[in-house]
């Protein structure tokens, strides 16, 4: 095969996700093995996802990967045990018109070439690599003509990033603990898909931090190796959730949905909290916002949205319909304007489609936002501009998919290298 | 007794304290009874106190109370049964002076003029003395163990401080640690009618008296949920809770006990700041959510914590109670020097503030930290250890004012007259 120059790529989409259950703590730091399952919702990809270009060619001398336009290293553990467990499951793949033959045995001797690109910003602390791990698995996987089933390749993508795992499904997810200590049963199964609960709206409130964040890697065994709280979460509180979870999910159980996810992300702060050095992801405005949530939720009687945050001072708030997003959004916007001259449509990202049903999409429309009637006393004051950087607008939303079109590849088809 | 017309009156002083093993739920509201053993310090009184004056005259004609000069009922169950188990125990009581002999049984039929006053040093933009105590976050309640005080010694109790410390306690809870100075535990006690409940001193106020006290009291815009509804909301609603009362907080106490016993400052450190985390925790863990800490908690933890890791042996413990305000516990004057320094290059007053009003309290301090001078704030360099990630110095206003104090001593009746609150004629409020 020398002089060969053909290159053959696949390109594909992935979603990110949000853990309604969270994950929190290891068993195992190499295999990345949780000490209790998780459950998420997969968020749309058309909002928030990763795309990923992979190229094979006689012609790499050695694997490369770019990350958002920049060359970064594969050489750590985590994408190294990506790439071999991936690698050994490569099968057969023909591609007659390119001139394309490659064996099982060749993968093993031909280099890759991975350009990955996320349509959000790594700051916004969104959980980037979970999309990212799972994007270069499942585009490896379809370029390597690998037969696992989705739960198999989740398996694989767990080792670069555990949350990774559950954004190889759309939907609801569920990342099940597993048993074995070689983590063959630690996977991801998917619990529902996107069109099971569609009534579902997600608004996710981008908080401004001055604080450089814990990484949730050290975070965790930070709180593993001092919480003595975690243990008794994860063998005593998680299981009973995730059983009651599921049936929520199920039963489209608003209630039931909202108060296991909200207390579940609380429980799951009270843990970081109870970390010698105590973490601190959310901060006063994730605290505002949790205020003004649990205030509507009881003043309505039946709750309307539910809450969750991860490992930074973001709010991702699920409202229970699309009538109470819209109710939802004028009350963050009251509370949190943004800047003057700042365009509405960079305020409110995503599905902006529901500025114009909120009557938000006209000149000096927040000025004239009236207080929500149940929330009216404290808050704090209107006056805090900036405290939100931004809001995105998105759903529930679908697993990887290929993406056929040329012109969405990262990667040059001549040169396998990024456009 | 018709017509008699003398009024006798005690007036006595009691400090505060701060929890370092948290009290966090009840498991008798009624008789407040917690579901773990709690351990405290108690704060020099010279600095803050509740001075009370406790009156008796056949010529009241009801009870009545008078709480930073204002007047409050006195019928809720808390009061009431404060009030009950001290007349079960008064004694009798002459004083030929003055011609007043009461008899034990006499005690039920005579009628009561409390009046207490919550003292705390005056700082910038505080209006009133009720509207400053409360953003100490200290519990109002405190002044219950001064009253409880106060009538023991005006009735003749025969009670130790202890057995004093369980009527407190039915008052509100962490009062009953303010019975005694120095170190102080709570016993949760097993028995259900809360007899065996009750505070001792673990040591008192000269056993450690290296450590200084600094409490930055943290502006606060939000309402705080009151001690007694978040406890019991957490009771009713952490699942994490009685984890922590049954498992963490028995072996915390043992090893706390030991730490002040031995005045092994790590230990100390190590055990206050991660109870009061865990307090925290649980608060979170709750339903609906409380924070009792904000930003500014959280930065001031943060520059603690780098700075005791850079040392390699703590320096500062810190611990929050149900509210924002940080009290930090140095482990000798040199280390609270060092630490007012960096707390005041962090947090700087606002222009033209008085540094005597900023940093209250035990204010000697100021001059040995080079800070009494005019414009002695803009000099200060950042701490070396700390230099970055604590946020910018330009955060002016997040903390109202700071107090240095350090461990105290118990209650004390305060024999000059001049100090009482109640005129002596008239039995009311001066």
């Amino acid at each position: 095969m020398a002089a060969e120059k053909w290159v053959y790529m696949v390109t594909a989409q992935t979603p990110t996700n949000i853990a309604v259950i969270k994950y929190w703590g290891k068993r195992d730091e190499v295999r990345i093995l949780p000490v209790n399952d998780s459950i998420s919702v997969t968020l749309d990809p058309d909002h928030l996802c990763t795309v990923t270009t992979v190229a094979v060619s006689p012609s790499f001398d050695r694997d490369r990967m770019w990350l958002n336009g920049k060359e970064i290293s594969l050489s750590g553990s985590r994408y190294q045990n990506c790439l071999r467990e991936i690698r050994s499951r490569g099968g057969d793949v023909e591609d007659k018109e390119k001139g394309v033959k490659i064996e099982k045995k060749d993968w093993e001797r031909l280099n890759l070439h991975i350009a990955s690109h996320n349509n959000f910003p790594t700051a916004a602390g969104l959980a980037s690599s979970a999309a990212g791990f799972a994007c270069l698995v499942f585009s490896l996987a379809k370029l390597m003509n690998v037969e696992e089933d989705p739960s198999q390749l989740s398996a694989i993508a767990r080792q670069g990033s555990g949350s990774a795992c559950r954004s190889l499904f759309g939907g609801f997810v569920k990342w099940k603990m597993g048993s074995k200590d070689d983590g063959s049963d630690s996977v991801a199964v998917q619990l529902a898909d996107e069109k099971h609960w569609d009534d579902l709206v997600i608004i996710i409130a981008v908080v401004s931090s001055r604080q450089k964040e814990t990484s949730s890697t050290s975070g965790m065994r930070e709180s593993v190796e001092t919480s003595l709280l975690l243990q008794h979460r994860a063998k005593e509180v998680v299981p009973k959730r995730i059983v009651q979870m599921e049936e929520a999910i199920k039963n489209r159980d608003f209630a039931s949905f909202t108060q296991l996810s909200c207390t579940d992300s609380n429980q799951f702060h009270a843990v970081c909290l109870d970390t010698s050095p105590p973490i601190f992801y959310m901060n006063d405005t994730s605290h505002r916002i949790i205020s003004l949530v649990e205030k509507w939720n009881r003043s309505e009687g039946t709750p309307q949205v539910a809450y969750t945050f991860d490992a930074g001072p973001n709010a991702v708030l699920i409202a229970r319909n699309r009538k109470v997003a819209v109710q939802l959004l004028q009350g963050l916007l009251y509370y949190f304007p943004p800047k003057s001259d700042t365009d509405m449509k960079s305020y409110v990202v995503g599905d902006n489609s529901i500025l114009k049903e909120a009557g938000l999409d006209g000149e000096n429309s927040v000025e004239n936002l009236q207080p929500p009637p149940e929330i009216r006393d404290n808050i704090g004051s209107q006056d805090q501009k900036g405290e939100v950087s931004y809001f995105i607008c998105t759903r529930p939303g679908r697993g990887p998919v290929v993406l056929p079109d040329q012109t969405q590849a990262l990667l040059d088809p001549e040169t396998g290298l990024p456009k």
